[in-house]
This record gives structure tokens, C-alpha cells and sequence, in this order.
């Protein structure tokens, strides 16, 4: 009787993977795919979970105008957008690169050449962002359109900090031990501390050393590192941790959700990023492609992104002077003191790269 | 044996279900809390749930998982049952060296298995696929089949075969007659483990699934980095209890050791 | 035709027509009679089952794990990831590097030791409840909680993790329950330290060993324990001397499934683990994910696996060596 049972449990469930495992062959059951079949094109875009490219109204704004079916594909570190776009070719259509990382794509061969005659909204790019000499190689070609740029600062709990800060050492101050979350990242801690000790050009470290010395100084506060905008968000939410640094676009986000969160860029500086758009190499969708990138840096999907969720400033002077006046990314951010005032990601040497991350490794590992 | 002991024995099974039950139950209780960001106290609310049938992403990476997990789990079970009784029922040359070859798996990191896998089909010019993603999870289940197996025949009572042999039968009619229903529950079980190993592994699907098809345990780690909301509560609680259930009630018909 | 007694081999006691003809005409006797052809035949036919029922198994293993593994070992002497145009050349400066910083060993001993933690509370933690369920328990109930262990298995890591966390966090459910029965201060204050990876690892690894000591006790005969203590052992005597040992392959079993995956992981020590949450595995899976260093992280792998091939080969003498001892 037993046996018979078990019998009938193996053939049921060899049914049952008969009819299910159908559902993963290619074709069928993609995430995002309509029920019905259709004829339309597939545009693949390499992105952050959850910035802006994404969001249901962009989704549906861009796949209505040009019948497209968008298929995103994400990642969680510049390092792993590299890894899929070297170990996928001809898969992805556009990618979004922070412009340091754009270099390294471009020296790979992993990003196609952009050739802005083809596209309607080159020319409303602050000057700033189109001249970047990062977006170029050496013969002049340009490999990436600027998107949104922001700083990674100080985030702080309003209630606990009512004065507001002014200092990043405030970070380092043994009354708030236990207070601070920092970013898992080598590159933001290592240059976070070397702002902090006075250090403007924190890329050419005088002192490794005391640069160290500060991080382990820091950890001494440290209650946990973060590593996406929700880990931070629920940190923060559960008073956790009232201080730390964090993206600026994450903290309005997060201050629009309702959390007591407050932004600032101390006096020492913050480190500034610009993550740009790219076509990747041998793209299945080129014109798609690029009106892709128009559609991106327009005010149109600008304004309604940061309205409904939050966005990081953007690159082009319609969609800034879109923004109300009091907007934190028009008023503070998008003037040309606060540019001044800090320090872009630059490109790092292998070699830096590798020292920096053992150095960060062993500062970890020393807690 | 002496009253004291059950109250003291049962008392400790309580506690210790309680410890591996605790977390759980506040998982799927979460599922019911209305704070997105987890904060306590506790508000009951039904919107995740709502939320979790509308999430097309997270309802159809969780139906890639079941049907990738049951494949894979028939497919590693029937491999690696062979395998198990080469090595246990013959004695030949190399057999400890096929013995000690299933240690390397299980003790290097999955992260480790999912890149040089990846690596290799790289270099084989084979793209991600539905096929890489199957190939990559039966191999890292075979190991603890084989294992798992090795020990449940090596445990058997052959008398009951060699009785049948005398008795005339055919090594088929045996193996059908008498060995398959003692091994049965065996495989039942090695079945079930690998499908709860293929159903949860996340590092091999996130580094050799094909674009476009997601699993969820990718899936919940996507959302950890967007925004990881109580919907992620909600479809792990009803796969928790859904497979509670179904392990409880299979355990009244079958006795897997 | 098989004979029915299974496989016969030696002295022929009936000698064929073949062999008659020999002893008679003088003449050299066939290479082969068709006893030899069938012995032979018989051979092939088990080498062929043997193959059989090992190349699909292991030809899956080789293709999926081995080989891959290989690729891996030469990548940890290379300088570098040979994608597209990068210069690449053999080197042995990912094992050197890993033997030229001191913080490498702190955190493999580390993990090293976190293992042991978790493999040692797991065995104290699930021998008396796998004594329970194999000896205590009725036996409608033990299937029962059997499986009840076995749950836990199907959820999934990453959510169960962060329900730890919520659990332990401060403010948690169980700072909430201190505070209810009036602890002060009313906070366990475990979350984002070292203590609460092993919790979360401890919890995850646990019924494992449970399972391999239930499976261990279940087959020890009553009888065996019945008669130690009517001989006039005391339960001490009868716990050390009869049960322990004959329940030592199932703790063996279960300490290996257990030891091996709990020093590799990374995602106990990311979630639960705050600023003390770094180990050997969240360090490799930072080769490959947040640095480009794939060759290090292969490096870093080989390194611990060979160390636990080691450990395990070391325990193995040990094991030996006892087993002697006790026989003598």
C-alpha cells in the first residue's frame, strides 16, 4: 500500500515538472512579459534597481511612443555592470556607467562611440557635462551622455541633530559611537577620510597611512556598513543609526518617505559622481538606442521622476529650471559654488584599486 | 523511563522548535505588518498580500523556482542515485578517488562554482541560458545526493535481495520488487532536499540565469537593494507554510529513515 | 545463462567437450572456450552497467563542477581576468599576496574559529533533541517532529536572516520582551556583532545535525542501552561508553556538513554581522563582485579548500588513531 503511494507521489510530481519546467524555456515566462505574445522589439538597459529608468511611468511612456517591450537587467556595484556587460555581448542596449567606470568600458572596447548628431537633446546639456574630457578617448569620440550627477554626503537625523551639521568629523565624534553607518565601498571611505583630514585632492593621498588611522578611528562608531539605499533607509527608520554618508538623490528619496532625514555637504567637501549613459557594443537596438538617451536627459521624464519618487540633479538647464526653487537640487546643489566644493570620482589605476581595496579590507577585518 | 525525564524531554523540544521556529513566525508575521520599513509595534494589514498578486516579477521568478527546482531535483536524484550505487554496490579501481572527488563541491563556496562556471561557458562561447542555469544547479546538487545516498544504501538490508536472488529472481524483477520500494523513501527525501537547495540558491541563478529570467531568490535580493517590502514577506510565508504542510502531510505516509 | 547462485569463479569441476578433445588428440587446446567467453562477457557486461551508472552522474559533475574548478585553479596564477584586450601572464603573486598581509590570516583564522562555534553549539544544541525525537518520543510523534526540524530548510535564507535581524535588533522582538518582563537595561544589544552571526548561523546549520544524529540514534538497538544499565552502568557509563561512540559517525557526518559551508559564508556575517561581519567569504565574493580581482578571489578559494582538506585529513588520522587505541 505504501509503496504504491510513493509511486503515485514520483509520477505526480514528474507531471508536474513536465508542465512547469516548460515555463522556463526561453521565450516564455520572462519577467515583465506580457501575456500575449506580441511582435515587439525588446530593448534591454543595464541599470540600479530602482533609478528612475525603471519607474512603471517611464516604462510605459517610452515602450508606448516607440512599441517597445524595455527588459531591464540590474546590478548591484559598478564592478558587477562590468562583469555582465564583458561576459554578455550583444545582449544589453544601453548601460549606465558612473563616468569613471565609462573609461575603463571604453578602454575594453565594451561601449559604442555616440555620435550626438543623432541625437534631439545633446546640445541642452550644461557645458559642464558635455565637455567632460572623461567622455572622450583620444581621438575625440564621445561613449557617454550625462545623466543625473549628486554627491555622497552626509545624511543626518533631524531630531537628533536639530542645529544641523557642518563638519564630516562629526562623524568621528565619540559621542556618537554607535550612531554611524558608513558605505561598504574602498573608494567613497577612502576618499571620505582623506576630506576628512583636510585632504582636498583625496585621490593622490599624501599620507596612506593616516588615512587608515582615520578609518579605524571611524569604525570605533561604526554600528554597521550599508551597502543599498533601502538597507540605509531601514537603519534609519529604526534608529539604528542616525548619521552616516549617503547618497543625495537616496536622501531626498528618503526624506520625501517620510523619514526625519536631512542632507548636507560639510565643509570639507563630498565626493561627487555623474553616472552618464552608454550604448553598449554590438547593441541589438542602435536607434532605439538613442532615443533612449534623448528620452532620458529630457525635463519631461525628469520632472515626472523626481516628482514621484526623487531623482539626483539633473545634467541639462530645462530640467533644473523645472524644478521649484526651493528644490534641494536646484538651490544647493546644481550651483556652481557647491561644484566647486567637491571632488569628483576620477578613474583609478589598477593598482590603486588594489591597494585601496586591501587597505579597506584590513581596516574590515580588524573590527 | 521516568516521568521527570519526558517533562524535562519534552520541555527541550519545545524550546528548541521554538528557536528554529521563532524567526519564522516573525517572518510571516511580518507579511501582515503594515510598516514598509519593519518597524514595530505591530499594525495588521492585508496590503502586502494585495501587493504580492499584483508583483508580475515576483509571481513569475517564484514559478521559474518551482519548475527549475522540481526538474532539478527529479533529474540530481535519479543521476546521483546511480552514481551512489556504483560506488557502493561494486568494488572497482578508482572508487575512493570517485569518493573523495565529491568533497572539492561541497566544500568550495557557491560563489566560487558560479563564476568558474561562468567563466568557463564564456570561454565555450556558450551565452547564458535556461540550459547553463539548469546545468549549473543539478551540479552543484549531485554532490550531496551522491553522499546522501551512499549512506542510505550502505545502510541497507541486503538480505532481503540475496533471499529474492536465491529464490530465482532476475536481478531486474529484484531490483523492481525489493530494492526500488526500500529506497524509495530515500529518494523521496534526497528529492526534497535538493529541491529545497535548487529552490533557495541564489548565487548560481544570479551569475548563469539567461536575461530576462529571474528566480526568487535573485529576485529578493534585487529588492533588498530597491526596496525590500513586506510583498517579499508575504510570498515567502504562504511558500513557508505551503511547504510545511505538504512535508507534514507526506510524513504520515512515508518513513524516510 | 547466468547460473542462479550469482557468480562462480574458480575450479571447473565439469570439464567441456573442448577439454576432452585436448586430453585425448594431444593437440593445444582453443584460446577460448566458451567458459572463458562467458566470464568475459560477464566482465564487460559489469564494466558497461558501471559506466553506465557512473558517467552520467560524474560526466555531469566533470563538466559542471570540475572542470570549471580547473579553469578556476589556473585563473589563481594569472595576473589578470583575460577578458578582451587585457595582458595577461602567469604569476604566483595571488598566494604570495595572501601570505604577505597578516590580516589575511586573522580573518581566515577567524573564520576558521566561526566554524567551530557554529559546529560545536550545533551538536550541543541538537544531541539531546535528536535523543529525544530517536528514544524519547512515541513513534507517531517522531516522523512528526522529524519533519518539523526539516521545515525550516525550505525557507528562504535571505528573509529568514532578516527576520533575525528584527528579532535582535535593538527595539526587536526580544528587546520588546525584556522590556515586558522589566529587564533593565531592556536591550540584548546582540545585533550587528559577531555573536549574532553565529546565532544565524547556528540556527541555519542546526537541523542538519539533528537529522545526522537522529539517523545515527535511531539505529542503535534499545536492547544494547537496556542491558548496560541492567549490567549496573550508570546512565553517565552507558551515555559515554555505549552511546556516544556507536552515535559518532552521525556527529562526524553532521559537524562536515556543517563546518564546511559555515566558514565560507558571507551572507550571516553582511546581514547580521554590522561592522564585525567580515570574513574570508565576504572577502572572496568581494573579488568577484566589488573588485574586478577574480584571479585573488580564486586564490583566496584554493587556499581554503586546501586548508580543509587538512583539517579533514588530519581528523580522519585522528579517528584512526583512536579506533586503534580503543580495540587494543
Amino acid at each position: 500500500m505504501k509503496s504504491k503511494l510513493m509511486y503515485l507521489i514520483v509520477i505526480g510530481l514528474l507531471l508536474i515538472s513536465a508542465c512547469t519546467s516548460s515555463s522556463t524555456q526561453p521565450g516564455t515566462q520572462k519577467v515583465d512579459e506580457p501575456v500575449v505574445s506580441t511582435e515587439q522589439v525588446t530593448f534591454r538597459v543595464l541599470n540600479w534597481n530602482g533609478y528612475g529608468s525603471d519607474e512603471a511611468f517611464a516604462l510605459e511612456e517610452f515602450g508606448k511612443m516607440y512599441n517597445v517591450k524595455i527588459e531591464h537587467d540590474y546590478f548591484n556595484s559598478e564592478e558587477e555592470l562590468l562583469t555582465k556587460i564583458r561576459t554578455s555581448p550583444a545582449t544589453y542596449d544601453v548601460l549606465l556607467p558612473n563616468v569613471a567606470y565609462l573609461q575603463i568600458a571604453m578602454s575594453e572596447g565594451l561601449v559604442e562611440p555616440i555620435d550626438v548628431t543623432k541625437m534631439k537633446n545633446w546640445e541642452s546639456l550644461l557645458p559642464r557635462f558635455k565637455d567632460l574630457p572623461e567622455l572622450r578617448d583620444n581621438a575625440g569620440n564621445i561613449y557617454g551622455v550625462p545623466w543625473v550627477w549628486g554627491a555622497t554626503a552626509v545624511a543626518y537625523n533631524t531630531e537628533k541633530f536639530p542645529e544641523g551639521i557642518t563638519s564630516m568629523n562629526v562623524l568621528w565624534d565619540p559621542a556618537n559611537k554607535g550612531q554611524v553607518a558608513v558605505f561598504d565601498s574602498f573608494e567613497d571611505e577612502i576618499v571620505f577620510a582623506g576630506l576628512a583630514l583636510g585632504d582636498r585632492t583625496p585621490y593622490q593621498p599624501d599620507d596612506l597611512d593616516a588615512v587608515k588611522a582615520k578609518l579605524m578611528d571611524l569604525m570605533e562608531n561604526v554600528k554597521t556598513l550599508w551597502a543599498s539605499e533601502d538597507e540605509f533607509n531601514k537603519l534609519f527608520a529604526n534608529g539604528d543609526i542616525s548619521l552616516g554618508n549617503y547618497w543625495s538623490g537616496a536622501a531626498s528619496r528618503a526624506a520625501k518617505m517620510g523619514l526625519p532625514m536631512a542632507f548636507t555637504v560639510p565643509q570639507e567637501g563630498a565626493l561627487g559622481w555623474i553616472d552618464t549613459w552608454a550604448i553598449a557594443k554590438d547593441a541589438p537596438n542602435k536607434d532605439l538606442a538613442y532615443k533612449w538617451l534623448d528620452y532620458m536627459i529630457s525635463s519631461q521624464f525628469y520632472v515626472t521622476w523626481d516628482t514621484t519618487a526623487g531623482a539626483p540633479t539633473p545634467t541639462t538647464q530645462k530640467s533644473l529650471d523645472a524644478l521649484p526653487e526651493d528644490n534641494f537640487n536646484r538651490a544647493v546643489m546644481g550651483t556652481p559654488e557647491m561644484i566647486e566644493h567637491l571632488v569628483f570620482m576620477e578613474t583609478m589605476s589598477p593598482e590603486t584599486r588594489e591597494e585601496w581595496n586591501r587597505l579597506w579590507e584590513e581596516v574590515k577585518a580588524s573590527q | 523511563m521516568k516521568k521527570s525525564i519526558h517533562v524535562i524531554a519534552y520541555a527541550y523540544a519545545i524550546l528548541i522548535l521554538l528557536f528554529l521556529y521563532g524567526p519564522l513566525l516573525v517572518m510571516v508575521l511580518m507579511g501582515f505588518n503594515r510598516s514598509p520599513l519593519y518597524e514595530l509595534p505591530f499594525n495588521f494589514d492585508l496590503i502586502w498580500f494585495q501587493r504580492m498578486f499584483t508583483n508580475e516579477r515576483l509571481l513569475t521568478s517564484t514559478r521559474n523556482s518551482i519548475g527549475l527546482a522540481i526538474s532539478v531535483s527529479i533529474l540530481a536524484t535519479f543521476l546521483g542515485t546511480l552514481a551512489a550505487w556504483a560506488l557502493v554496490r561494486y568494488s572497482f579501481r578508482g572508487r575512493n578517488v570517485l569518493q573523495t572527488l565529491l568533497v572539492p563541491p561541497i566544500t568550495i563556496p557557491w560563489l566560487i562554482l558560479a563564476v568558474s562556471m561562468l567563466l568557463m561557458f564564456y570561454w565555450l562561447k556558450i551565452p547564458r541560458s535556461n540550459m547553463t542555469l539548469f546545468i549549473g544547479h543539478v551540479g552543484v546538487a549531485l554532490p550531496y545526493v551522491i553522499l546522501v545516498m551512499i549512506t542510505r544504501f550502505q545502510g541497507m538490508d541486503r538480505t532481503l535481495e540475496e533471499a529474492a536472488r536465491s529464490l530465482g529472481a532476475s536481478p531486474l524483477v529484484t531490483f523492481f520488487r525489493i530494492t526500488f520500494p526500500m529506497i524509495l523513501p530515500g529518494l523521496v527525501a534526497a528529492m526534497m532536499f535538493t529541491f529545497a537547495v535548487s529552490f533557495d540558491n541564489f548565487t548560481i541563478s544570479h551569475f548563469l540565469a539567461p536575461q530576462g529570467v529571474s528566480t526568487l531568490p535573485v529576485e529578493i535580493y534585487s529588492a533588498i537593494r530597491k526596496g525590500f517590502t513586506p510583498e517579499i514577506n508575504a510570498i515567502s510565508g504562504i511558500i513557508f507554510i505551503f511547504s510545511a504542510v505538504l512535508i507534514l502531510i507526506s510524513s504520515r505516509e512515508i518513513k524516510f529513515f | 545463462m547466468e547460473p542462479a547462485l550469482g557468480r562462480s569463479e574458480g575450479i571447473t569441476i565439469n570439464s567441456t567437450a573442448a577439454d576432452k578433445e585436448y586430453k585425448t588428440s594431444g593437440a593445444k587446446p582453443p584460446r577460448r572456450n566458451s567458459r572463458q567467453k562467458q566470464e568475459i562477457w560477464r566482465r564487460l557486461k559489469n564494466q558497461g552497467v558501471l559506466w553506465f551508472l557512473l558517467l552520467p552522474g560524474y560526466g555531469w559533475l566533470a563538466f559542471a563542477i570540475f572542470i570549471p574548478l580547473l579553469i578556476m585553479f589556473v585563473f589563481s596564477f594569472l595576473s589578470d581576468v583575460p577578458f578582451g584586450n587585457r595582458v595577461v601572464e602567469f604569476t604566483f603573486k595571488n598566494y604570495t599576496d595572501y601570505f604577505s598581509r597578516s590580516f589575511y590570516w586573522k580573518l581566515t583564522s577567524k573564520s576558521l574559529m566561526t566554524g567551530c562555534y557554529t559546529t560545536l553549539y550545533s551538536i550541543l544544541i541538537a544531541y539531546p533533541m535528536a535523543l529525544v525525537i530517536a528514544k524519547v518520543l512515541p513513534n507517531r510523534w517522531r516522523s512528526a517532529l522529524f519533519m518539523l526540524v526539516i521545515v525550516p530548510f525550505w525557507s528562504n535564507t535571505l528573509v529568514r536572516l532578516y527576520s533575525w535581524a528584527i528579532v535582535l535588533r535593538n527595539g526587536g522582538v526580544i528587546d520588546l520582551l525584556l522590556q515586558f518582563l522589566g529587564f533593565k537595561p531592556a536591550t540584548l544589544d546582540i545585533l550587528y556583532s559577531y555573536p549574532a552571526i553565529i546565532v544565524g548561523l547556528v540556527h541555519g546549520y542546526v537541523p542538519y545535525m539533528i537529522l545526522t544524529l537522529y539517523i545515527s540514534l535511531d539505529r542503535i538497538d534499545n536492547s544494547l542501552l537496556e542491558a548496560a544499565s541492567s549490567l549496573g552502568a550508570s546512565w553517565w557509563q552507558t551515555f559515554w561508553r555505549i552511546l556516544f561512540p556507536l552515535s559518532l559517525p552521525g556527529v562526524i557526518s553532521g559537524s562536515i556538513l556543517i563546518f564546511i559551508p559555515s566558514i565560507g559564508s558571507f551572507i550571516e556575517p553582511r546581514l547580521l554581522g554590522g561592522r564585525s561581519g567580515t570574513m574570508i567569504g565576504t572577502i572572496i565574493e568581494d573579488q568577484f563582485i566589488q573588485l574586478f580581482n577574480w584571479p585573488f578571489g580564486a586564490s583566496l578559494s584554493f587556499i581554503m579548500l586546501v586548508i580543509v582538506l587538512l583539517l579533514m585529513g588530519i581528523m580522519a588520522l585522528m579517528l584512526a588513531r583512536m579506533r586503534l587505541l580503543r580495540t587494543q
